[in-house]
């Protein structure tokens, strides 16, 4: 099995490194820095159409809290304050240990690297755990989007029309918790490549993209949070 | 490295140092201090919400927000020490949400009246009675949340 990540993969059998020294640099870039900036930029023009989607979902619940405030606010108080506090203070974390991670490439501290992006990878598993048990308890007392809503079955009256709140809750967390899943995986993806030496200050791209994303996850919870865990 | 020595011209003058990082590396204590900001607005966050505002509680709570997401973008997304266009895409962006975001609000809440003036009328708004309020199963006791 040929190494995908090696940098020797896309290169014909005995052909020379397009920069000496540099070899994750691609034949097609003048400087290391050249190609750090037009990866960066891709990953900030990828951001951007992050948020826009993030956005119609935004949108959706200002209008569902426009048009039924009363009932926002009384389906809001079934949401588990506490869980929603502990993950906001996890994601943060993770965002702290990230940022390290990035900076410990920077410095070309190879354990720091490899402890902080492990770290990361555990925060992201952790608010994983704590998304389940919240969306169990949801499950179990039937506050489910749309049709699929029964809380009544379980002895809750929640006036109005909460199966269209749970159904924004549902869609926002749910997009959001993707978002943390595929972040685990990219996180993995770039733990194995420092484990075998493949960042350091000269090059370090991936562990910046990945930061990035990895914050933007971060930063669409803190938005998320006190919109629907603490409507007032 | 020494043998194949590159170089880059830049205007006729040689660059020097090219291949070496250029980014600004911020110190650990500036990653700390943002860190202890995020979770003191955090709490702040959860104190507002305890605190009955009223109509104002939306608006501090996005405030709070703002100010986290502020933080994260500068320091922890290096948007303070990056190249400006970054940012340029970023508030862009930021600038669409809201096109987006004020001309549905704006259509929703003039839409009715529009519709009044054009003698526009839709089934449901015709004889609508108001939605039953909720009861429950034969059976099934009201459960404490």
């Amino acid at each position: 099995m040929s190494d995908h990540d090696s940098p020797k993969a896309h290169r014909p059998e005995g052909a020379s490194e397009p920069h000496p020294g540099h070899p994750f640099m691609a034949h097609h870039f003048n400087t290391p820095g050249q190609q750090a900036g037009a990866a960066k930029f891709g990953m900030w023009v990828f951001l951007a159409t992050e948020i826009l989607m993030f956005s119609g979902l935004f949108l959706a619940y200002f209008i569902v809290r426009m048009n039924y405030p009363d009932m926002v606010l009384a389906a809001h108080e079934h949401l588990n304050k506490t869980a929603g506090g502990i993950n906001t203070v996890v994601l943060i974390t993770s965002s702290l240990t990230m940022a390290l991670a990035v900076r410990a490439a920077q410095t070309g501290n190879q354990k720091a690297i490899l402890r902080n992006l492990l770290l990361t990878i555990a925060f992201a598993f952790t608010f994983m755990v704590v998304k389940y048990f919240e969306y169990s308890a949801k499950f179990a007392h039937g506050m489910l989007p749309g049709k699929y809503y029964h809380a009544w079955d379980h002895g809750y009256l929640i006036e109005g029309h909460p199966h269209i709140f749970f159904a924004v809750y549902f869609c926002m967390t749910g997009l959001h918790g993707i978002h943390v899943l595929i972040g685990i995986g990219v996180l993995a993806w770039i733990y194995v490549r420092a484990s075998k030496g493949h960042f350091g200050p000269r090059y370090y791209t991936p562990v910046e993209n990945v930061g990035l994303y990895w914050h933007l996850v971060d930063l669409i919870w803190i938005f998320l949070f006190p919109l629907l865990y603490l409507v007032r | 490295m020494a043998d194949n020595e590159t170089h880059l011209y830049l205007h006729g003058k040689p660059v020097e140092g090219f291949d070496e990082c250029h980014e600004h590396i911020s110190p650990m204590s500036i990653y700390y201090k943002v860190f202890g900001a995020l979770l003191v607005l955090t709490g702040l966050t959860y104190a507002v919400s305890y605190m009955s505002l009223g109509p104002a509680s939306l608006p501090v709570a996005m405030v709070v927000a703002v100010a986290k997401a502020t933080l994260v973008c500068m320091f922890f997304m290096h948007l303070k020490y990056d190249d400006r266009y970054h940012v340029f895409v970023f508030l862009s962006t930021l600038i669409f949400v809201a096109i987006f975001f004020t001309f549905t609000i704006f259509d929703l809440q003039s839409r009715a009246k529009i519709n009044e003036e054009q003698g526009t009328f839709f089934r449901d708004q015709y004889d609508r009675e108001a939605p039953p309020p909720p009861t429950l199963p034969e059976g099934v006791e009201l459960a404490e949340h």
